[in-house]
């Protein structure tokens, strides 16, 4: 039968590499992807085999890449993913490519460091403009202040209205000193607390938030802060002024009294800022050129890197033949796939230019693994398969048979037109846009499991339509296609007077005695009783199909004793099997379909319906 | 039926009112609140390094190959964006990073009582941190490089400010009053400056407090968290009894001023703690130890020749049995500090490794602490 009905037979094979094509040849055949290596160093530590500093030097490859994908994404910069497939590179190509991240790295490295600079310095000169603007506040008032009654508390809050000093002739005499800066906002309060009691109440401080939030230089997010202003008097209290402001990470500015000073200090700062907005953006492009020119080909270079990888670890398997100066490796192929295998180790030893490999077949009573070679139709139902235990090996794969049962199954359950419809449109669409849809690459696992399962979905669809018609259920409603077999004969009088009526399929006049076409009758859709008939009715349909699932598995299990040549498996297991089935399950559909032919309305009281005996009894009391 | 109504009303509902009555709750009614976490922290443990591990980790010629094993271990690729050549201060500090990020995690998710629980294992960490920055500032070194040497489940908002004290009550009234370290604070106010012999009186006093209000905290739990925790926290308190004693022979430290630092919740309270304050030498302090059977047991057999084990090794090895014995228990707190304590030795162990290969003086590289 197909290559699907049982898996495919498999060699072990021993294969002997020259160390030179020995890298190429693997690359090959790992481009073929149809060899499994076995592992011939199992108890070598991994840091103790043959090819463990190339793989180092991966993972440092590994890296850099992935430092560089970071600040691509930072950025915001689509990679471009072309879906191609590069070869896996010459071993003496590696040191180009390790050469080339290193110099990005280290670009990207001192690109970075300058623009953090450059930020920090844009920060101090945003957070000074600020300082002198706030600060201004703070001395007018105490230059004019306003009428107020001189005992009045002093609070703190934004309002900036009540002022400490009278005058600037007063405040010349008292030598009150003061230091300006900015802080957290989210620190003032632990803040102002620690002053007051480590300075016990000696020194003053105002405070107001600055309304835009600033960036931080080092993570990039943006910070609310407020500017300070204390006061205090004496040099003690400065020294300790000065350490609580450096436990806060407060950072202070110097800032002149006058106003004139002042003024003429915010205008420097002002052109410095324009100057640094311009060499900061210019940085930033730089960075952005850098960064877009890296993202064109990372996913080219991390694919290289990675079957460079894998390559190293494959031969990391492989034994050390030291007499030939060569590899040996043991591997399983399915033997179908021998001559392409063979070429593929002919290319390999061609491209590197040496002797080239040989292939040689062992016998052994090991198990061979099993293999199915699938496409991507039959993949996803291979996998609902293997999930329930993957086969022995050349046993008979029941996925071919799931292909179709386990959609139809799945109808019988569900058996809706309507929600049919939306399912097999659905899975439709899906399979159609499947080339873009599998270019995407999403982490999101919801969304891989339904596009895994496309082509079960869509069978599903289709199958609940056909079930959904027979159960005549389109969004839980009935549709007349072709006329319904029932009608209701009484007169107007009786249809007033009687909230229910009966009809009779026994009646001519009530039932045209051939039943509806196709599906179920829709009159029963506005029947008191279409429940119960309903649930006997899949009930019933439900253990015929069961049962003939149950059989059909069993009969199989004949096709492999006769493959595995054990005729007592026949007689001990199928027999009974058989036997134990039929007399009980089977003797039950039997009685379903006796029941539904011999008992019906209009005939015999014997046959009528309401003799009619019931299964599960009869089944029970045997 | 009446007879099951009867016996239902009996039965609290509420884990608050379980409290109320018996000052324990019902094991049944543990894993509302904290049966996530402990799950997650017993998981944690099943990571924990084992003997194989430790041959392998013996067994690297660099410190590349101990990054290599330890990617095939619980850790994973904690290292993998570090630049080689890796320093062994930067696997010290990515061990600790992520040890640090479960105990938050767990921290996060806890309610009381677990929560003050988690808290009062950080104090610990809290006064290792003062006296670091204190002892720092003694030395004139500014505070910026000071902070990353701090333990982070350590810090609190007022940290960094604590070089405006000067003396301890300053310490006292400016920086610690907010902090829950306020109430072990106590006796130590005074008005002397700070200095290296203050320092250390100083950390062992809020220690001492710590200890005790940590103990009678647990023991106010009741349950299995108090038999386990109360047990660790005695062999704690002992510990620091012996060490104590034994480090002031020959220092300023008189023997009325040493007994004022013995925590009082161990075994050794009161008589051993007597006696030990009498102690002149490290033969009385056998001597003492000789009474009870645990601390025989680790006296003996310790030295500093070669090929024996040093006291402090014996007496890492009996916390180490304690802290593995706590996870035969279920639906208890100890856990949680059982699992820290191991994680923190196995990290030294680590560190120990890592040193012996990268200094290449591999004669003592077995004298890691054997945890499972």
């Amino acid at each position: 039968m197909g290559s699907l009905f049982r898996s495919e037979e498999m060699a072990l094979c021993q294969l002997f590499l020259q160390s030179e094509s020995a890298y190429t040849c693997v690359s090959e055949l790992g481009e073929l992807g149809l060899v499994q290596f076995r592992d011939l160093n199992p108890d070598v530590n991994a840091f103790q085999r043959k090819f463990v500093n190339e793989v180092r030097r991966c993972d440092e490859m590994e890296r850099k890449l992935r430092y560089l994908e970071r600040e691509i994404r930072k950025d915001g910069i689509p990679v471009l993913d072309t879906g191609e497939n590069p070869e896996a590179p010459m071993p003496r190509e590696m040191i180009d490519l390790e050469v080339k991240f290193e110099k990005l790295e280290n670009e990207l490295k001192e690109v970075n460091s300058n623009a953090e600079a450059l930020k920090r310095n844009y920060l101090e000169l945003t957070e000074l403009k600020h300082i002198l603007k706030k600060t201004q506040v703070f001395f007018d008032e105490a230059l004019y202040p306003p009428n107020l009654p001189y005992d009045q508390e002093v609070y703190f809050d934004d309002d900036e209205r009540i002022n400490l000093l009278m005058d600037t002739s007063l405040h010349h005499l008292m030598h009150i000193g003061f230091v300006a800066g900015v802080i957290l906002r989210e620190r003032i309060p632990a803040f102002e607390r620690m002053l007051w009691r480590a300075c016990r109440g000696n020194v003053f401080l105002r405070q107001a938030e600055m309304d835009d939030p600033l960036e931080d230089p080092a993570t990039g997010e943006q910070v609310y802060k407020s500017v300070f202003i204390i006061f205090f008097q004496g040099d003690q209290l400065k020294m300790r002024v000065k350490k609580i402001c450096e436990g806060f990470r407060a950072t202070m500015y110097p800032c002149p009294e006058a106003p004139a000073d002042r003024r003429e200090m915010a205008m420097g700062v002002k052109t410095r800022l324009d100057d640094l907005n311009t060499v900061l953006s210019q940085t930033q492009d730089h960075r952005h050129r850098v960064l877009v020119s890296a993202a064109r080909n990372i996913r080219a270079w991390m694919m290289k890197v990675w079957k460079i990888k894998s390559i190293y670890h494959t031969l990391n398997m492989f034994n050390l033949d030291v007499i030939q100066n060569g590899l040996i490796a043991e591997c399983w192929i399915p033997v179908a796939n021998w001559e392409d295998v063979q070429l593929a180790l002919r290319r390999g030893t061609e491209k590197s230019g040496s002797l080239p490999a040989i292939l040689n077949r062992l016998s052994t009573l090991e198990a061979p693994p099993t293999f199915h070679r699938t496409n991507k139709f039959t993949k996803a139902f291979q996998n609902l398969i293997d999930s329930y235990g993957v086969a022995t090996y050349r046993e008979i794969n029941p996925a071919p048979f799931t292909i179709i049962t386990f959609p139809f199954l799945f109808a019988i359950m569900f058996g809706d037109v309507g929600h049919g419809i939306i399912m097999a449109l659905f899975g439709g669409w899906m399979v159609w846009r499947e080339k873009p849809l599998s270019a995407k690459k999403t982490d999101n696992e919801i969304w891989n499991i339904f596009f895994g399962g496309r082509y079960i979905i869509l069978l599903m669809g289709l199958f609940s339509m056909y079930t959904g018609l027979i159960y005549n259920d389109v969004f839980s409603k009935s549709i007349n296609l072709f006329g319904s077999s029932w009608h209701g004969a009484y007169n107007d009088s009786t249809i007033q007077q009687n909230k229910e009526l009966t009809l009779d399929p026994a009646d001519v006049k009530q039932y045209d005695q051939y039943p509806y076409p196709f599906g179920l009758d829709p009159m029963w859709q506005l029947s008191n009783n279409k429940i119960n008939f309903y649930n006997s009715y899949k009930m019933k349909i439900s253990i015929i199909f069961g049962i003939v699932h149950m059989l059909f598995g069993v009969i199989l299990s004949v096709w492999n004793h006769k493959f595995f040549n054990k005729a007592m498996n026949i007689y001990c297991e199928f027999i009974p099997q058989i036997i134990f089935l039929t007399c009980l399950f089977v003797y039950l559909v039997l009685l379903v379909f006796h029941k539904w032919v011999w008992y019906g309305a209009g005939g015999d009281v014997s046959t009528s319906p309401s003799c009619a005996p019931s299964i599960l009894i009869t089944f029970i009391n045997m | 039926m009446t007879q099951l109504i009867n016996i239902v009303s009996h039965i609290k509902t509420s884990p608050e009112s379980c409290y109320a009555t018996s000052g324990r709750m019902l094991d049944s009614l543990f894993n509302i609140d904290n049966g996530y976490l402990e799950g997650l922290v017993r998981g944690f443990k099943n990571g924990i390094l084992k003997e194989t591990d430790y041959l392998n980790l013996v067994q690297c010629e660099t410190l590349d190959d101990l990054k290599l094993h330890l990617q095939s271990t619980d850790y994973g690729h904690f290292l993998a964006n570090e630049a080689s050549p890796i320093q062994v201060s930067v696997i010290d500090d990515k061990l600790r990073d992520k040890l640090v990020a479960e105990f938050q995690h767990m921290r996060n998710h806890a309610v009381e009582p677990l929560a003050t629980f988690l808290d009062y294992i950080t104090y610990g960490y809290m006064i290792d941190n003062i006296v670091l920055l204190i002892t720092g500032a003694l030395h004139q070194r500014p505070i910026s490089e000071l902070m990353p040497k701090c333990h982070p489940l350590g810090t609190f908002e007022q940290i960094e400010a604590i070089n405006v004290a000067s003396t301890s009550s300053e310490l006292y009234n400016a920086v610690l009053v907010d902090t829950p370290l306020a109430d072990f604070f106590g006796e130590c106010v005074s008005e002397q400056d700070l200095d290296e012999l203050n320092i250390e009186i100083i950390r062992n006093t809020l220690y001492k407090a710590y200890l005790e209000s940590f103990y009678s905290y647990c023991k106010s739990l009741g349950g299995i968290t108090a038999e386990v925790m109360c047990e660790i926290l005695a062999f704690e308190a002992d510990r620091r009894a012996f060490i104590i004693t034994l480090n002031s022979f020959g220092t300023e430290l008189t023997n009325e001023d040493r007994k004022k630092l013995y925590p009082q919740c161990g075994k050794l309270y009161p008589d051993g703690l007597a006696a030990l304050a009498r102690a002149d030498d490290a033969e009385n302090v056998k001597q003492v130890a000789e009474f009870y059977t645990e601390y025989r047991a680790l006296f003996e057999g310790a030295g500093s020749n070669p090929g024996e084990k040093t006291l402090e090794d014996k007496f890492f090895e009996h916390e180490v049995k304690l802290n593995v014995n706590s996870f035969l228990h279920q639906f208890h707190f100890g856990v949680f500090y059982a699992y820290l304590k191991l994680k923190e030795q196995e990290c030294r162990n680590i560190v120990w490794i890592a040193e012996c290969i990268a200094q290449k003086h591999r004669a003592k590289i077995d004298n890691y602490i054997h945890i499972l």
